[in-house]
């Protein structure tokens, strides 16, 4: 029964479930088009994960390591472009290498955005690899800019052979099956290989499509965050949203999506607002969706529970953030990102190991300062740790094991990162927080707490998404915004998906109102 | 360009679709509910749950200790020694929150019969709600509490072994809870509860704390009345006195009146503390706002019109500037969501969309972003002209 609300008003034209970075770049995209949008988000703040926090007076990052596709201010790449077009205006501050390797064996190897640079620094570690790893990063570049064409343009299956034989050709392959055919020896492999953390699968299951778009991205263009946190990000956003017409409700949580004969026609939220629109945007896991929110949950077709069960969700976050009461020299801090190997820089055996409570040999520190000096006072520093484990690895963790386990694995962290500096990090400490997958959950409401959607696999090739997205729209006028949509995980993505399911949604509107004729 | 091994094929596309497809025919049709993460999180944060007052204790001539069990049986969820709880009180058409630091152990809240303590003083100021506990709460009272919050708890990964706590008056709770958890052998430290009272039959939880007395949690009271026979330490939490119970590393919990945190602030300056040693409870809503450098002294009886937005819905009301805009609200039937009152947690985060406030300079943990965009915490803000302001629905 709909209760009656005097909060609301009696008809949307879509419900954006999550004010996150995709659902808010799905209600920046729809009001900007003239539709009259309304954003419910569970927590008092927009952003999802990407926020801040205070304690003790300081603000802490809370997730954010870098943001790609945003391009310096001359040459922005797509999510910067959408932003500035947006009029969301960012103070974005460039991060100053593309990350620090530090590889079993004592390979110490920093390297710098720009393919060139790139190369020629591989090639001052692992002599007579430049013309290779060169050419690696240009088949990243030419595949990189295929795949972004080939997202707005359509076209035909031939003419995709003749103009983007690159992408054609690499589309059936694994990232290991593409990188063996270099030759390259190991040592300069080990150093293409640390950011598959940030797309979480390893190289024998990460389709080259995805590497190709995550190095030319990042090595080709850079990364950046913003001067004040990630939280400016999301802040801006919405409030721009607000100015351009969207009602944004913090505090709703939403509990079902309201379906009638294959139709999305409303939510209703904790406190039982029940808000009708046209369409709704879901923010919320289609595993939720389809077996918990979905209101009859028989308006559920079977179609819809064999997709999320034929898909695998990727990784949950552990992070220990860290404020120290030295400045980055005084602990012998040098680079802005150290991706940490101690035992190998196999990325399927790490993979492997996420799959486990620890000990986690492989590891993400981010020293915000180097980007962001003024991120903490003069003599501070802000530093993080992170592993990107499986829910998996998690899910067997009772509740009164949880502080214990919590607290070895931030202790590991925390050690392991003071043996490579030669600096006991613990005698320093002025704040610690530990972010674990139930932070992730209780926060996001994220499934499993998984931060990163569906895991890129050759079962779940991007390139078959894009193939078979339409087929995956199984309830009329629901669209998804989120990590567990086509482009994946990452901040950046996020904004790529929110304007995909705006897109859906706007292109369906375009299609009712022509039939209407 | 070398991928000269995929040359010919130029079937990727479509293998991969095939793959993805299959992986949908091949996958079970039956719905997988069951997200075990956030069942585990749900034990620490359930969020807000009925609490049943099972049983009123004197614990001193000012104060009580109220033991509440969960209402619905289930067990209570997990929270960590020094945090608070923050109750709902329905009182007339208001609904109105208060933080409470727990006084009962960690451990104590586990299994089917576990329960949770907090203990109340009668207050001198702001003393609505504790009359209310004191005067009126009796055996079944059903409240509405949101368990383990705040950040004053004992971090292993940061706090030395050795823990000194600084205590005056009801703020002992959170040091009455650690103490049982190191007495039941939970909490690996060595806790030092240094505690200033005025006379000795003020002492609140005196007896409790006698008996936990022991091997790993020693009680040393300071007097700063006139105690005829007593033989213990009097006067002020003096760095003398501190220095005289501290080890080489020791960390300092400090929880009390905002005089004593003053008090005890340059006394520890001159044992030259690090600032990571030193953690601080918050103190609550400040005493008189208008006594705080910056705050237009010709506006602190002026009384103004608040316009409080919800939604698509608007109410207006009436704001003192020297009260906080949460107490106008709350007074007002207004419901909005707080939780240590203190400015830092951030629950009672509202957007200014018109008119000027006053923050409380020593209760602002608001986010940089946040500020430069018009928020604040209503409950560390006041109004310094008409205002209209945006809250959550609640």
């Amino acid at each position: 029964m709909k209760e009656k609300t005097k909060f609301y008003k009696d008809h949307y034209d879509v419900i954006v479930i999550g004010g996150a970075l995709a659902g808010l770049s799905s209600a920046l995209m729809l009001a900007d088009k003239g539709k009259d949008v309304l954003v419910l988000e569970r927590h008092n703040l927009p952003g999802g994960l990407a926020t801040s926090f205070v304690r003790g007076g300081l603000e802490m990052e809370a997730t954010l390591h870098e943001m790609m596709s945003i391009g310096k201010k001359d040459n922005r790449l797509k999510v910067g472009k959408f932003l500035d077009d947006m009029g969301v205006d960012i103070d974005w501050l460039e991060v100053p290498e593309a990350y620090h390797a530090s590889l079993p064996g004592g390979v110490e190897v920093t390297l710098h955005p720009g393919f060139e640079t790139f190369a020629r620094e591989i090639d001052q570690a692992v002599p007579g690899t430049y013309e290779k790893v060169l050419s690696v990063l240009n088949l990243c570049h030419t595949v990189f800019d295929s795949v972004n064409y080939l997202s707005i343009h359509h076209m035909s299956k031939v003419q995709m052979l003749l103009k983007h034989p690159a992408f054609v050709k690499t589309a059936g392959y694994s990232t290991k099956e593409v990188l063996d055919t270099f030759n390259l020896p190991q040592a300069a492999l080990d150093l293409l290989a640390p950011y598959w953390i940030y797309v979480g699968s390893g190289f024998s299951e990460l389709p080259f499509t995805i590497y190709a778009v995550l190095m030319a991205d990042y090595v080709g263009y850079g990364s950046f965050v913003c001067k004040k946190f990630s939280h400016e990000m999301s802040l801006k956003m919405a409030e721009r949203a607000v100015e351009m017409g969207v009602q944004i409700e913090y505090r709703q949580n939403v509990e079902k999506i309201l379906v009638k004969d294959g139709k999305a026609y409303g939510v209703r939220t904790e406190r039982r607002d029940e808000i009708h629109a046209d369409y709704v945007i879901s923010g919320a896991y289609p595993n939720k969706v389809y077996t918990q929110m979905i209101e009859p949950l028989s308006e559920v077709p079977e179609r819809a529970i064999k997709v999320v069960n034929g898909r695998r969700v990727s990784l949950t976050a552990f992070s220990v953030v860290l404020t120290l009461d030295r400045s980055p020299e005084e602990l012998n801090i040098k680079d802005y990102s150290v991706f940490r190997a101690t035992k190998t820089m196999d990325t399927d055996a790490q993979f492997k190991e996420l799959g486990t409570l620890g000990p986690y040999t492989y590891t993400t520190t981010i020293c915000l300062n180097l980007a962001n000096p003024d991120c903490t006072p003069k003599g501070q520093t802000s530093l993080s740790i992170t592993t990107l484990p499986r829910p998996e690895a998690w899910k067997n963790v009772k509740p009164e094991d949880y502080d214990r386990v919590k607290h070895e694995i931030a202790r590991q962290l925390i050690k392991d990162i003071s043996d490579y500096l030669g600096v006991n990090l613990f005698d320093h400490i002025l704040e610690v927080v530990i972010e674990t997958p139930m932070t992730v959950a209780r926060y996001t409401g994220a499934w499993n707490g998984c931060i990163y959607g569906y895991a890129h696999t050759m079962e779940d090739h991007i390139i078959a998404r894009l193939q078979t997205s339409e087929e995956e729209r199984l309830i009329k006028h629901l669209e998804f915004a989120g990590a567990h949509q086509i482009s994946g995980d990452g901040m950046a993505p996020q904004v790529t998906n929110g304007r995909k399911a705006a897109k859906n949604v706007l292109d369906s509107m375009a299609e009712e109102k022509e039939a209407a004729k | 360009m070398k991928f000269k091994g995929f040359l010919k094929d130029v079937g990727g596309a479509s293998r991969v679709t095939k793959a993805r497809l299959e992986a949908f025919e091949n996958a079970s049709a039956s719905p997988v509910k069951t997200d075990p993460i956030s069942e585990c999180m749900k034990a620490w944060h359930p969020g807000r749950i009925e609490l049943e007052l099972k049983e009123i204790i004197d614990t001193c001539k000012s104060a009580k200790s109220f033991r509440f069990v969960r209402k619905d049986g289930k067990e209570l969820p997990y929270f960590y020694a020094g945090q608070y709880v923050v109750f709902d009180f329905e009182i007339g058409k208001c609904t109105v929150s208060r933080p409470y630091s727990i006084s009962s152990s960690p451990s104590q809240a586990r299994g089917k019969d576990g329960f949770l303590e907090i203990t109340v003083r009668r207050a001198k100021q702001d003393a609505f709600i504790s009359e209310y506990m004191l005067d009126k709460a009796k055996k079944g009272d059903v409240f509405t509490a949101l368990v383990g919050n705040g950040q004053f708890f004992y971090e292993p990964l940061r706090d030395a072994k050795h823990v000194v706590a600084l205590a005056g008056g009801v703020g002992i709770t959170p040091f009455v809870s650690m103490a049982r958890e190191v007495a039941a052998g939970k909490l690996p430290i060595d806790l030092t509860i240094i505690y200033g009272s005025e006379k000795e039959d003020d002492i609140v939880l005196k007896e409790e704390l006698e008996k936990l007395g022991g091997k790993n949690v020693h009680i040393v009271h300071v007097l700063s009345g006139d105690n005829p026979g007593w033989k213990g330490e009097t006067g002020f939490i003096t760095s003398e006195i501190i220095k005289k119970y501290s080890a080489e590393d020791t960390t300092y919990f400090i929880c009390g009146p905002q005089v004593m945190y003053r008090f005890v602030e340059k006394e520890l300056k001159k044992l030259d503390i690090p600032q990571r040693r030193i953690r601080f409870e918050v103190f609550g809503q400040a005493r008189d706002i208008s006594r705080y450098d910056g705050f237009p002294q010709e506006r602190k009886d002026k009384t103004y019109k608040v316009t409080v937005v919800r939604g698509k819905d608007k109410v207006t009301i009436p704001a003192k500037a020297t009260e906080s805009l949460v107490v106008a609200m709350e007074r007002a039937g207004i419901r909005i969501e707080t939780g240590c009152r203190s400015g830092e947690c951030g629950f009672c985060r509202t957007k200014l969309i018109e008119g000027s406030v006053f923050v409380c300079p020593e209760n602002d943990g608001r986010r940089a972003a946040d500020k430069d965009f018009n928020y604040f915490h209503a409950c560390s803000t006041y109004p310094l002209s008409n205002l209209t302001i945006q809250i959550p629905i609640l």
